[in-house]
């Protein structure tokens, strides 16, 4: 039956020149082969975002008045609501941590280097949509923390000068975080990032097949020596498909074990609640601007901070094109350095930022 | 600096310029020749008692005869004073532990900083000067010692000399139009007022619970009329029980309200909705405005249980037997938490008072079901919470069930107000009500944990299969590695 079908389709669309690219295509293997998976799982769970959203759209109402009660009459009446909402929620969580592994080992083992340039932008685009997403949908239930880590958060934009102001007041549809804030945030969260994602997506997966995976330097520095592979199809992509069922498997203890919490509705009359924090993912930032003074040189602290941050992630993006000596097929320790500063330094804020 | 220096020339001529004989007070003389009203009251001055002469207050010379010498600015005459330099002129004494001592007196020196933090001491309508001065209440030439009979702030004395303002509506509207202007009245028809017209001088007067020279307003938390001060004023005379032996009534009032449902929630909670002593007793009169008695009064705040009451058999059986309608039940000062206790016919129900099998017997057969259906409401709610916790802290979303239960819990509380229609038939229909919703609150409850066990069995199940997934793919995965 299995082949009927097959010829039945590869008459119309000619399968056959997609299968024998596929059957020619081989992923390397070495000591450092674990890191592959990393960029699989984070599209797994974004395609388990899709599907969780979609559901979740056919009952959330995204206005001020609505928002807040659709989301509890989805965890208490929709039947399977709470599952779909708590794993949307993991989700969310776990694809940004697998993103940010994904990205990190792609860093050390310099994967980004020519001719994957473009395949590292478009990778790194995505992971700032994904905070993107993040910091929106953590809006959307219109809750108590989430209402105020989004004021402190638009908050930190509108320190930039000349440009901060206006761009708070579009994050924010005017002055304060309202209704209006929160129709925006809808929009983007389910309209205009993931539009803007599925196509960054698109050529980010097209420039990853065309290219194949890259292979650590040294691998490449020995020519000679044999090079152990292994198929993409079906090999590869079965143990994908293994380890996508276990991660599925871990989101289903998340989400009966540690179901996401809705709290109290959000009341823009009332004081904030003692230590708002934003999710984990943005405490480092938010843990350093703590830190900084509130004024250095003839600058603010905060202005300071956001402008650093700024300029970090810039360079961060821009690695392949500053990072020559990896282009040539040299070690750069400067670069690992940098990397490994970066890790620490993310994981010790992240650490204080969450016990403080 | 002329003023300063002229205080001083006063100063020492009153000290050592004072006649040695009252004849050789000069102004005192010469004004007593005019006949005037000052020098007619003088002579009776506490002041002059004390050999201080006129000179001591409006400055000059009184020992020369010469007017136009006497009276001189060299002589350091100040002339009459007007307006605040009136307290100032006293304050040069009475703020002066040293100069009040030389006098023997022992009063307090600080009656003028009193006085201008005081409501009087805010600005008169003229915007040049306080609104009272000394001798607004203490008169200026017949002052008198406060003990004497004919001083104005005497007790017999003092109601009348507030009045002269307080009973002024066209004064009074320039400072406070809200304030009443009918204290007087008022006074005199409660038991203070009628004792006080009579000569007795212990009773309250109006400074005995707002204050002398520290008068403030009974919105200020310094007052000694604010709310939750005034229990305290009040205790002052009737807590006691020497002063108050004459009048052979009890002292224990505020040792009672203290430990009461009223005065817990006023005295610690420092809720001011909670009644004081004037709340129930009145302010001025003997009772708040528009009540007969005290025992009414009840019905002001707690109005949906009078108006139950009212209507209720019991109304009647209650005047025929002349008894108060709450206090009989729910005491007078010491008023504690109504619980169900109150209700029934056990040993400690007030129901069993009057109620029994042989006695009233009607009534005791509904106070004993009222109490069952009450506490099987209790039981109701109670469980419904429990469940509800339970279902929270497993961490299930139950926020509607959890919102449903302030319909049991307001049904509880229209039952106990509803027990005071006495009527079984009214308040099964609101107990009714309440183990409804406290029912179906539980059902929601128990069906959030049922889901709670649900989703764990279907983890169990969805990870079995996940499982079993795993290892054949596993398997084939290292089938198809081995193959090729």
């Amino acid at each position: 039956m299995w082949k009927r079908l097959y010829d039945w389709i590869d008459q119309r669309v000619q399968l056959g020149g997609l299968m024998e690219f596929m059957g020619k295509k081989y992923v390397p293997i070495h000591a450092h082969s674990v890191w592959y998976y990393f960029g699989g799982v984070s599209l797994f769970l974004f395609i388990i975002q899709v599907v969780t959203g979609i559901l979740l759209l056919l009952y959330y109402k995204g206005s001020e008045e609505l928002a807040f009660e659709s989301i509890q009459f989805i965890m208490s009446k929709v039947k399977f609501g709470w599952l779909i909402r708590s794993i949307h929620s993991w989700t969310a969580n776990l694809f940004i941590l697998t993103s940010m592994i994904h990205m990190f080992s792609v860093y050390f083992a310099r994967a980004y280097r020519k001719p994957r340039e473009i395949t590292w932008v478009t990778g790194m685009l995505m992971f700032f949509l994904a905070l993107a997403f993040g910091f929106s949908g953590y809006l959307l239930p219109w809750n108590e923390l989430a209402f105020f880590a989004t004021k402190v958060g638009t908050d930190i934009p509108g320190v930039i000068p000349v440009i901060g102001k206006p761009i708070m007041v579009f994050l924010r549809g005017g002055e304060d975080v309202t209704g209006a804030t929160l129709s925006r945030f809808f929009g983007f969260h389910v309209a205009v990032f993931p539009a803007i994602f599925t196509v960054i997506l698109g050529i980010h997966l097209l420039l990853v097949q065309r290219q194949g995976m890259s292979e650590p330097m040294n691998a490449e520095a020995n020519p000679h020596t044999e090079k152990k592979t292994m198929p993409f199809f079906p090999n590869f992509l079965l143990r994908d498909l293994l380890l996508w069922l276990i991660v599925l498997n871990l989101l289903a203890v998340l989400a009966v074990f540690f179901p996401w919490e809705l709290g109290q509705k959000a009341d823009p009359f009332a004081p904030a609640p003692a230590g708002i924090k934003p999710e984990w993912y943005f405490l480092f930032m938010f843990q350093t601007l703590k830190y900084i003074p509130g004024k250095v040189l003839f600058l603010d602290g905060e202005i300071l901070g956001v402008l650093l941050f700024g300029f970090a992630g810039l360079l961060w993006t821009l690695v392949p094109f500053w990072d020559r000596k990896s282009n040539r097929g040299e070690r750069n320790r400067f670069v690992t350095y940098l990397g490994l500063f970066a890790v620490i330094y993310i994981m010790i804020l992240t650490i204080i930022g969450w016990v403080a | 600096m002329t003023r300063v220096a002229g205080l001083l020339v006063v100063c020492t001529l009153m000290l050592t310029a004072a006649p040695k004989t009252w004849a050789d007070d000069k102004c005192f003389s010469c004004h007593q020749s005019l006949g005037d009203r000052a020098s007619e009251l003088f002579p009776r001055d506490v002041h002059r008692l004390k050999g201080i002469t006129c000179a001591g207050c409006h400055g000059g010379n009184a020992g020369i005869e010469d007017m136009e010498q006497a009276m001189s600015k060299a002589a350091g005459f100040l002339g009459v004073p007007k307006g605040d330099e009136i307290s100032r002129a006293c304050a040069k004494c009475h703020s002066s532990a040293e100069r009040m001592k030389q006098y023997g007196s022992s009063l307090a020196t600080g009656q003028l900083e009193q006085l201008q933090a005081s409501v009087h001491g805010n600005l008169a309508a003229s915007g040049k000067e306080h609104i009272a001065q000394c001798s607004t209440c203490h008169n200026a030439h017949g002052i008198a010692s406060v003990k004497s009979a004919w001083s104005p702030v005497h007790p017999s004395q003092l109601v009348k000399t507030c009045t002269r303002c307080h009973a002024n509506a066209t004064l009074m509207r320039t400072y406070n139009p809200s304030l009443p202007v009918d204290q007087l009245e008022k006074y005199r028809t409660s038991v203070h007022g009628i004792r006080n017209s009579r000569g007795d001088a212990k009773v309250a007067e109006c400074a005995s619970c707002h204050g002398s020279h520290d008068i403030r307003t009974a919105k200020d938390v310094k007052s000694t009329v604010y709310p939750t001060n005034l229990p305290a004023t009040c205790a002052a005379c009737h807590s006691r029980a020497d002063y108050m032996k004459e009048y052979r009534i009890p002292v224990d009032q505020f040792e009672k309200f203290s430990k009461s449902v009223h005065g817990v929630a006023l005295l610690q909670k420092h809720d001011l909705a909670a009644p004081a002593c004037n709340d129930c007793h009145g302010n001025h009169g003997a009772a708040p405005p528009g009540i007969a008695s005290v025992s009414n009064v009840c019905g002001t705040c707690h109005a949906l249980n009078a108006d139950l009451f009212s209507a209720s058999p019991h109304k009647k059986a209650f005047d025929e037997r002349k008894l108060p309608e709450c206090e009989t039940c729910h005491g007078n000062h010491e008023i504690i938490v109504a619980t169900n206790k109150l209700l029934g016919v056990a040993s400690d129900a007030v129901c069993s008072r009057c109620h029994s099998e042989t006695q009233n017997v009607k009534g005791y057969v509904v106070a004993r079901s009222m109490r069952a259906l009450i506490d099987s409401l209790e039981q109701g709610e109670r469980q419904a919470v429990t469940l509800v916790e339970g279902a929270e802290q497993k961490g299930m979303e139950i926020s509607e069930a959890k919102f449903k239960l302030r319909d049991a819990r307001q049904a509880r509380l229209e039952a106990r107000t509803m027990i005071h229609s006495f009527s079984s038939e009214r308040f099964e229909e609101v107990v009714g009500k309440g183990l409804n919703v406290a029912s179906a609150v539980s059902v929601e409850a128990h069906e959030a944990l049922d889901e709670y066990v649900f989703r764990r069995i279907g983890l169990g199940v969805a990870t079995l299969v996940i499982t079993v997934l795993v290892i054949s793919l596993y398997l084939f995965i290292r089938r198809l590695e081995r193959r090729s």
